[in-house]
């Protein structure tokens, strides 16, 4: 029998004990791969911009519109590789409550900016530079709704309305958009500005926001003042940003998300800090005897320091992997539901790698005091009392 | 029966007691007990100070005519025609002059600096019509005064000028080319209107190039039940085909979906920290009756019944969680009851409410603590009016 075995036997001594302790664990740490899970999702927009992306908007705020003429000037500043842009169309299928993120997009520039993103199969991609009224989806959105190539879909504003009076767009779906890598969200239908400008009623030849691509981040700057420099006290002044800037802003204003996870993942852990420290103190003191017994037969201090510290690690352990696979698995379960919101939502390697190291402390932590105590009993205390 | 209930009380009595004796695995119980109904009750007053600041906002007898479909405001619009059209519809009241009593208004995102985070947000700007404070309840200037139509003056909400930088009266702010004076605050009885800044329609219409269109209209009726005639001559005109809502009925779809979403985060979240609390207080409880296995094996051969162990140990589990639960709601009340915050709300803007605690909601968070005694409790009692006698009496 050696050490492990004996901290295995120790810890099942009282099985229900043990597994209250692990359900315990096990929920926190639940709740810990969860809400982490999301904050990533939230914050995820963050993370993946690209590094010599920019973003150019009204400075009046993103939701302003400003003229098309902007998109030829701002091709010529130095330091711009390549420029795109696109609008906001406020798009639904069928019924308000379908949500649809649909953009009308500058179609020959749009797919080079964002080519480290999405692809688009040469020959579709084609199709849809081709006619006019056709669109691209992104692989979720057409999996959603059942969509191919070559169907027809009417796409309904909830803000613009066709000279018409009509308040539909009917597209052809020319091309299906994938994503690059795993995080990217492919939830989005996109179509053509020009043949969105000619239709609309109201806005004509005003576009949503630019986005640029610099010839290296170095740039960023001195791109970001000569283009804002440019439209200063014209009647729709530019504030341009890199996107990962635009991103952190715009999540800023959902309310302090971060606050709220540490908040709750703070108290679950202190809860289970507790009760964890406590009821190893407890049976510890219960094995008093026993550790009494071990020393005589010449186990050292630090060996039963080991042996308890290493008890409750893997109490931690049993409870906390299961924890972070229940929270991974809600993910999964979750993501769809979730897409608009956090279409991200994963339980990633970093998180999980997080969590372990959080284990890892929380068994050292509510251990080391009774580990403590253990080590330094002394033989005739141990054997004298209970 | 009377000598029964003298049992129960007697052994409740040394179980009340004798907490003192396991007084960190008690107090570690009631702490958990307590984080888990502070968490419960943090959500649940940030959804209730968000919902009471949204829906109260709404009036039954103002109409609000919206582009069908558009749901918000900041997506509606309606043309200068379809206002004459609406100004002559059925229902609508007038004033002394024999003018009707509606507001044309324009809705616009402007960006302004929060104060607690420095960050950019998405600020409202209404251009409101002549009737535009008339139609709307309990509007006061609190500070300065109202603008001068026709000039560029803006008036800001409370609430507004709490939570974002730049707006102090006598202060100017400029959106795109134009620079606008903030000439007054107004107060609007803790509606989401304290997050707006108004302006005059006509000069907003014209400083954003948007001469011939607002966003909505808002009318007031001659009563609730006139709302059906202007839906229904609203459906009967092609020219209009709006959605007609009074303004209650917007705003409480507008509140229900934001503080939907706050409470689905937050039930399930502090159910899954419910769950690991029964774990430490079943334990708590456990240890509990080990701890007494002696004492409640010597009562029950000196001619106690089970029942009264069973009592006893219940009572101190659901002690324990009403002293929790009485904690986590003090601690919610103290740290979180009237914290202000905001977040963006169905209009893409910042909304800018207070965290509520209600009555009602602490006595959820006390009854989620009694239900986390109660299981945490009743296996432990089970095994205690269960525990045979001879057995107890060697437990050491």
């Amino acid at each position: 029998m050696n050490d492990f075995d004996l901290v295995r036997k120790n810890l099942f001594r009282r099985k229900l004990r043990a597994s209250l302790m692990i359900v315990s664990i096990l929920i926190a740490f639940m709740i810990f791969g969860v809400l982490a899970g999301f904050y990533r999702a939230f914050t995820a927009g963050e993370d993946r911009a690209a590094a010599d992306r920019m973003i150019t908007v009204n400075k009046i705020n993103f939701t302003q519109p400003m003229p098309i003429a902007y998109f030829n000037r701002v091709k010529t500043v130095e330091g711009v590789r390549q420029v795109t842009f696109a609008n906001w169309f406020g798009g639904y299928y069928q019924d308000p409550k379908n949500f649809i993120m649909a953009l009308a997009i500058e179609p020959n520039t749009y797919f080079d900016v964002y080519r480290s993103e999405f692809e688009v199969a040469p020959d579709q991609l084609q199709a849809f530079t081709r006619d006019r009224g056709s669109a691209v989806v992104g692989e979720k959105l057409a999996r959603k709704w059942g969509w191919k190539i070559g169907d027809r879909i009417p796409l309904n504003s909830n803000i613009f309305s066709q000279k018409s009076g009509g308040h539909t767009w009917d597209l052809t779906i020319a091309g299906i958009v994938k994503g690059k890598a795993e995080h990217v969200d492919t939830n989005f239908m996109l179509f053509q500005y020009p043949y969105f400008d000619e239709t609309r009623s109201f806005g004509k030849d005003t576009i949503g926001w630019m986005i640029l691509q610099t010839t290296s981040p170095e740039n960023n700057d001195r791109v970001a003042k000569a283009i804002d420099a440019m439209f200063a006290n014209s009647t729709a002044e530019t504030s341009t940003d890199t996107e990962k800037a635009f991103g952190k802003a715009f999540a800023a204003q959902f309310g302090n998300i971060a606050l709220i996870v540490l908040l709750v993942v703070g108290a679950a852990f202190v809860t289970i800090l507790m009760i964890v420290g406590n009821t190893m103190a407890l049976s510890i003191r219960e094995r008093t005897r026993e550790i009494g017994v071990l020393k005589t037969l010449g186990f050292s201090g630090p060996r039963i320091l080991t042996m308890v510290l290493g008890e409750s690690v893997l109490l931690a352990l049993l409870g906390g992997i299961p924890g972070l696979v229940i929270a991974a698995l809600i993910a999964v379960a979750l993501r769809n539901s979730l897409a608009n919101v956090a279409p991200a939502f994963a339980v990633s390697p970093t998180i999980a790698l997080q969590g372990l190291a959080l284990m890892i402390a929380l068994g050292l932590i509510t251990g080391i005091i009774p580990a403590l105590n253990a080590m330094r009993l002394k033989i005739a205390t141990a054997l004298g009392r209970g | 029966m009377r000598s029964l209930w003298l049992q129960v009380a007697a052994v409740t009595a040394i179980n009340l007691k004798s907490i003192g004796q396991r007084r960190w695995l008690s107090l570690s119980t009631v702490i958990a007990i307590a984080l888990v109904v502070i968490v419960l009750l943090a959500f649940l007053a940030m959804a209730n100070g968000f919902q009471r600041t949204i829906a109260g906002s709404g009036a039954d007898d103002i109409a609000i005519v919206l582009r069908a479909g558009s749901q918000a405001e900041i997506n509606s619009t309606v043309s200068r025609d379809q206002v004459r059209l609406i100004e002559d519809g059925p229902g609508i009241a007038r004033g002394g002059d024999g003018k009707p009593l509606i507001s044309p208004e324009l809705y616009l995102v402007v960006d302004g600096i929060k104060r607690s985070t420095r960050t950019k947000a998405n600020l409202p700007l209404r251009g409101i019509g002549e009737q535009g404070t008339a139609l709307r309840k309990d509007i006061t200037i609190t500070a300065g005064r109202m603008f001068n139509r026709g000039s560029n003056e803006v008036v800001v909400g409370k609430a507004l000028l709490r939570e974002f930088e730049g707006f102090d009266i006598g202060s100017t702010v400029s959106f795109g080319a134009t620079r606008w004076n903030v000439v007054g605050v107004f107060e609007a009885g803790g509606s989401v209107f304290e997050s707006e800044i108004w302006a005059d329609l006509n000069v907003v219409q014209s400083l954003f190039n948007r001469n011939n269109v607002v966003q909505t209209v808002r009318a007031r009726l001659t009563g609730p039940a006139a709302l059906n005639e202007l839906k229904s001559y609203s459906d009967n005109d092609p020219r209009l085909k709006l959605d007609v809502k009074s303004e209650a009925a917007y705003f409480a779809e507008q509140a229900s979906q934001t503080s939907d979403l706050i409470q689905k985060l937050g039930w399930p979240l502090a159910i899954a920290m419910a769950l690991g609390a029964v774990a430490g207080a079943l334990n708590t409880m456990y240890s509990s009756v080990a701890a007494r296995a002696t004492e409640i094996a010597t009562l029950r051969a000196i001619g106690f019944g089970g029942f009264p162990a069973f009592v006893g140990t219940l009572a101190e589990s659901l002690l324990l969680a009403v002293i929790g639960g009485v904690l986590g709601a003090a601690a919610t009340y103290l740290i979180f009851d009237g914290v202000t915050a905001s977040t963006l709300g169905g209009n893409f803007t910042q909304v800018v409410f207070d965290f509520k605690l209600s009555p009602w909601l602490i006595a959820e968070g006390v009854a989620l603590a009694l239900i986390v005694g109660l299981i945490g409790g009743l296996f432990p009692a089970l095994r205690a009016a269960r525990l045979p006698i001879v057995e107890g009496l060697y437990a050491h």
